[in-house]
């Protein structure tokens, strides 16, 4: 008979919250330097410009076709032999073994969530009707413009939920991180848990955590996404 | 300098193959218990009692905030432990047991959102025009609103089948010894040696089932979006 040790819960519920900045910091770069790629890379996909639209499905179908953990072992492999070439070319004194883990986990991560934005913003702008952009030029506007004004404001209510979908997974997924030895909300409880055993309770806690992180990231969207409500189009 | 290998990387697939029948099983029997499980978590949320509607959609927002690996030790460390309160003991089960469990649970989740959904898709118009024509309840919902509502519901399947592929890569987390616990071992014998071949022969085995999978898809949904007649209900 095994009763869960709840002072145990209490403190490592901290531990695991402490590694909650990480976790939110891998969330915020991936996010910051994907959405504009991913942005760029739908509209070539959506243009359909020669080689680089390849490439883009070419990039995408492998991200999407593989599971993240390979790709993370497949990063943490790579990056430190290119990343000791370009060192030695350079002759920097740094050596690649001083290179914290979260630069890779900013790489991992943002080649991850570009793929899976990439075919976000594309459906979400397949959903706005051509005839939009050209009564934007018609009264004047530029294409930047066309875009800023009108096109991207109606894509985006469209592209929320989505969007929400992709972030949470996100957040979840940074918990692989364990695997580049980064210390986040998983793995330091699972170390609090090493020398008693107890995994138990330290996975409730990561549990909890996941959960009021995860809960709070949705609550925001669907907030914004009810502000968002005014510019949908209502005759599609 | 490390050099790479093709030729290597290239011996590495026929040693990696064979073990695709572990994953595979881990896929089907997480498919079949996953697919229960989502039948009646469904069938809670659009029942007339709450309690249990809501604990249905609890149980939903629970799972959709729990990274799958978290969930996959939750279960390895928490079942038996559970279990030993009311005197069974679950140790000398096989990991698989374990893989299947965790993943039936997200997956039974997913596909009760699907079904809901696709449910909801059909019209309350075609039972009601079942029903009104002499069948019984059971017969109206598998004869009419079925077939109705796995036309909609396959892209949607599909897709968290491919899902489920990739997670379930995660299973060699607790040891269990499928595709990815494989290529793990292979990496370990060789002392990292040529850990990045092998991770790509891995890689490019997991991609040409997605692709496979992704086209079979696109074939399906033609097949049946052929047969289709929209009637207007206006």
């Amino acid at each position: 008979m095994q009763t869960l040790d709840l002072h145990f819960m209490w403190e490592a519920f901290f531990i695991a919250l402490s590694g909650a900045p990480i976790t939110l910091l891998i969330t915020v770069v991936a996010l910051l330097i994907s959405i504009p790629v991913g942005f760029f890379f739908s509209l070539i996909r959506l243009n359909g410009t020669p080689i680089l639209d390849q490439l883009c499905r070419i990039y995408i179908s492998f991200v999407r076709g593989t599971p993240l953990i390979i790709q993370i072992f497949l990063i943490y492999n790579v990056m430190p032999i290119l990343l000791e070439r370009f060192l030695r070319s350079t002759h920097s004194t740094l050596s690649v073994f001083d290179v914290n883990p979260i630069w890779y986990a900013f790489v991992v991560f943002s080649l991850y969530t570009i793929a899976i934005l990439t075919e976000v913003f594309r459906s979400a702008l397949k959903t706005v009707q051509k005839s939009q952009l050209e009564a934007a030029h018609s009264v004047g506007l530029s294409t930047c413009a066309a875009y800023r004004r009108i096109i991207i404001p109606q894509a985006l209510v469209t592209a929320l939920p989505n969007l929400c979908n992709a972030t949470t997974n996100l957040i979840k997924n940074t918990s692989l991180c364990y695997a580049l030895s980064l210390r986040e909300i998983t793995l330091r409880a699972k170390v609090a848990a090493n020398p008693g055993y107890n995994y138990i309770e330290a996975y409730i806690d990561i549990f909890l955590v996941y959960l009021l992180i995860c809960s709070l990231v949705e609550y925001g969207f669907k907030k914004y996404e009810k502000k968002l409500k005014a510019y949908q189009c209502l005759s599609a | 300098m490390l050099k790479f290998d093709f030729v290597y990387l290239l011996e590495q697939i026929p040693k990696l193959v064979p073990y695709l029948d572990i994953t595979f099983l881990v896929l089907i029997l997480t498919l079949f218990f996953g697919t229960i499980l989502g039948f009646i978590l469904a069938a809670w949320k659009l029942g007339i009692r709450p309690i249990l509607s809501k604990l249905a959609y609890a149980f939903t927002t629970a799972m959709r905030c729990t990274p799958s690996i978290v969930l996959l030790f939750l279960v390895y460390y928490g079942l038996p432990a559970l279990a030993s309160i009311f005197a069974f003991d679950l140790n000398d089960l096989s990991k698989l047991f374990f893989v299947v469990t965790a993943f039936s649970l997200s997956f039974g989740n997913v596909m009760s959102e699907i079904i809901r959904s696709s449910y909801l898709a059909v019209e309350k118009g075609q039972y009601e025009a079942a029903v009104s024509v002499g069948l019984t309840r059971f017969d109206a919902f598998r004869r009419i609103i079925l077939p109705q509502a796995a036309v909609v519901a396959l892209p949607n399947i599909i897709n968290s089948i491919l899902t489920l592929l990739k997670e379930g890569s995660l299973a060699y987390t607790i040891g269990l010894i499928d595709v990815m616990g494989k290529a793990n071992l292979l990496i370990a014998m060789n002392y990292e040696a040529h850990a990045l071949e092998t991770l790509l022969a891995l890689s490019f085995i997991y991609w040409s089932i997605s692709i496979i999978i992704e086209k079979a898809n696109e074939l399906l949904e033609q097949r049946l979006s052929k047969g289709r007649t929209f009637v207007k209900t206006v």
